[in-house]
C-alpha cells in the first residue's frame, strides 16, 4: 500500500499538469484567435474623466495594454509603453492602458502613481475579458490602422520592448 | 629594281578597289536611306511622318483614357456594393425586427448647457435592453443635431413600460443622474420613441422627456 501510493500520487500530478497545460494552450489559442480579426470595440471610462471608444481611433495604430495592479509585470511594462507613447504619438500611435481590476478606485490610485502619459481606462474585465480572451496579465494587443488585431502578446519579459518597437514601426509604415 | 613599280601598281590597284568598295557601300546606304522617303510618299505613311511631333501626347492620352474608364468602373462597383449593402441592411432589419414587433428608441439632445451626457441605460419592462457610454465626439455630434438610434428590438403587442436613466455632469459639474419613464402601447405597426434631453432655462437645469412618435 505504501509502495503503491507514490506512483498513484505521481499519476494524479501528471494528469493535473497535463490538464493545466491543455487549459493554458486552449487559452493561448483563444488569444491568438484574435489575430487577423477586427478588434472587438469597447467604450470605457477614462481616469481623466473622459470616455474613450476604440473605434474612434480608426486610422491610427492602437496599442491596448490590459493590466492590473496585482500583476507584477505591469509595473515594469507601463514605463516602457509610456516611452513608446512619447516617441511615436506624433507618428500616429495611440496607447491605451486598460485596467482589469475589481477595485476601480485602487486601480485609479495605482495608475496615477505610475505617472504615465497615455490614457488609462477602467474596467472590471467582465465583457472585455471575454471579448479579448484575457488569460494572463499584462496582455498587449496591437491594432492596425484598419482596426485589425496584428499582434497579441501575453505577459511581459525584459527585451519585449524591441519586439513592440519593430511591430509599431512596421504598422506605422503601412 | 623592278619590284618598286610593281609594288606601286599593286598599291594603286588595292586603293582603287578600296575606293570602289567605299563608293558601293555609300550608294547602298543612300539607297536604303532613301527607301522610307520613297515609301513616305503614300498618304497612309505620310501621316505618321507629319504627326511625329504630336505622337508622344497621343500615346500618353490612351493610357490616361484607360485609367479614366478603369476609375469609372471602380466607382461603379463601389456604388453597387454600397447599394447592395443598404439593401441587405434593410432586409436584415425587416427579417430580424418585423414591423409588428419592432420598437426603436432614439436619443436627441438640444443645447446641453446644463448637462454633460455620460451614459444612458434603457430598461423595458424592468429588463435592461441598452446601455451606452458616450465619448466627447459623440456628445458633440448629438449637440450639433445628431440623432442616435440607441435601441432596436422586438416587443410583443400590448402595454410596455420604458425607463431611461441618464447619467452625466449636472449644472455645477456635479454628478447627475435622472430618470424618465413612459408607458407605451405597442400596436401592429413599428413603435418609435424618442428620448429628448433639453435645457430648462428658467430653472437652470436639464429636462429629460420621452416622446412617443405615433
Amino acid at each position: 500500500m505504501i509502495e503503491r501510493s507514490p506512483p498513484a500520487c505521481g499519476r494524479w500530478r501528471w494528469a493535473g499538469l497535463l490538464a493545466f497545460s491543455a487549459l493554458i494552450a486552449l487559452r493561448a489559442d483563444a488569444a491568438s484567435a484574435l489575430l487577423g480579426k477586427q478588434a472587438p470595440d469597447f467604450a470605457l471610462h477614462g481616469l481623466d474623466g473622459r470616455n474613450r471608444r476604440l473605434s474612434e481611433y480608426r486610422g491610427r495604430v492602437v496599442l491596448i495594454n490590459f493590466w492590473a495592479r496585482w500583476a507584477g509585470d505591469s509595473r515594469v511594462e507601463m514605463p516602457v509603453l509610456d516611452r513608446l507613447n512619447t516617441t511615436y504619438r506624433r507618428a500616429g500611435l495611440v496607447v491605451l492602458g486598460v485596467s482589469i481590476d475589481d477595485d476601480l478606485r485602487r486601480a485609479g490610485e495605482f495608475a496615477a502613481a505610475m505617472h504615465v502619459g497615455y490614457p488609462i481606462l477602467l474596467d472590471t474585465g467582465e465583457t472585455l475579458g471575454r471579448d479579448y480572451a484575457l488569460q494572463r496579465l499584462p496582455m498587449t494587443v496591437l491594432v492596425d490602422r484598419s482596426g485589425i488585431v496584428r499582434v497579441v502578446r501575453v505577459g511581459y519579459r525584459r527585451g519585449d520592448e524591441s519586439a513592440y518597437l519593430a511591430a509599431i514601426r512596421e504598422l506605422l509604415r503601412e | 629594281m623592278n619590284s618598286g613599280p610593281v609594288m606601286n601598281r599593286n598599291r594603286r590597284v588595292v586603293s582603287i578597289a578600296l575606293c570602289a568598295g567605299a563608293l558601293l557601300c555609300a550608294c547602298a546606304a543612300l539607297a536604303l536611306g532613301a527607301a522610307p522617303v520613297q515609301n513616305a510618299a503614300p498618304v497612309q505613311n505620310a501621316a505618321p511622318v507629319q504627326g511625329e511631333a504630336p505622337s508622344p501626347p497621343a500615346a500618353a492620352a490612351s493610357p490616361r483614357a484607360d485609367f479614366k474608364t478603369l476609375d469609372q468602373q471602380v466607382q461603379g462597383v463601389k456604388k453597387d456594393v454600397i447599394d447592395l449593402n443598404k439593401d441587405l441592411f434593410i432586409l436584415e432589419e425587416n427579417l430580424l425586427f418585423p414591423a409588428n414587433t419592432q420598437v426603436a428608441v432614439y436619443l436627441s439632445m438640444d443645447v446641453g448647457r446644463f448637462f454633460a451626457l455620460d451614459s444612458v441605460t434603457i430598461k423595458i419592462d424592468n429588463k435592461e435592453v441598452a446601455n451606452y457610454l458616450y465619448t466627447t465626439r459623440e456628445v458633440d455630434a448629438l449637440m450639433k443635431g445628431g440623432v442616435q438610434r440607441i435601441y432596436l428590438g422586438n416587443q410583443k403587442i400590448g402595454k410596455h413600460e420604458l425607463v431611461a436613466f441618464f447619467e452625466g455632469k449636472g449644472p455645477h459639474g456635479l454628478d447627475y443622474r435622472r430618470g424618465a419613464t413612459i408607458t407605451f402601447d405597442k400596436g401592429i405597426g413599428a413603435k418609435y420613441l424618442e428620448l429628448k434631453i433639453t435645457d430648462r432655462v428658467a430653472r437652470h437645469e436639464p429636462e429629460f422627456t420621452i416622446k412617443d412618435w405615433e
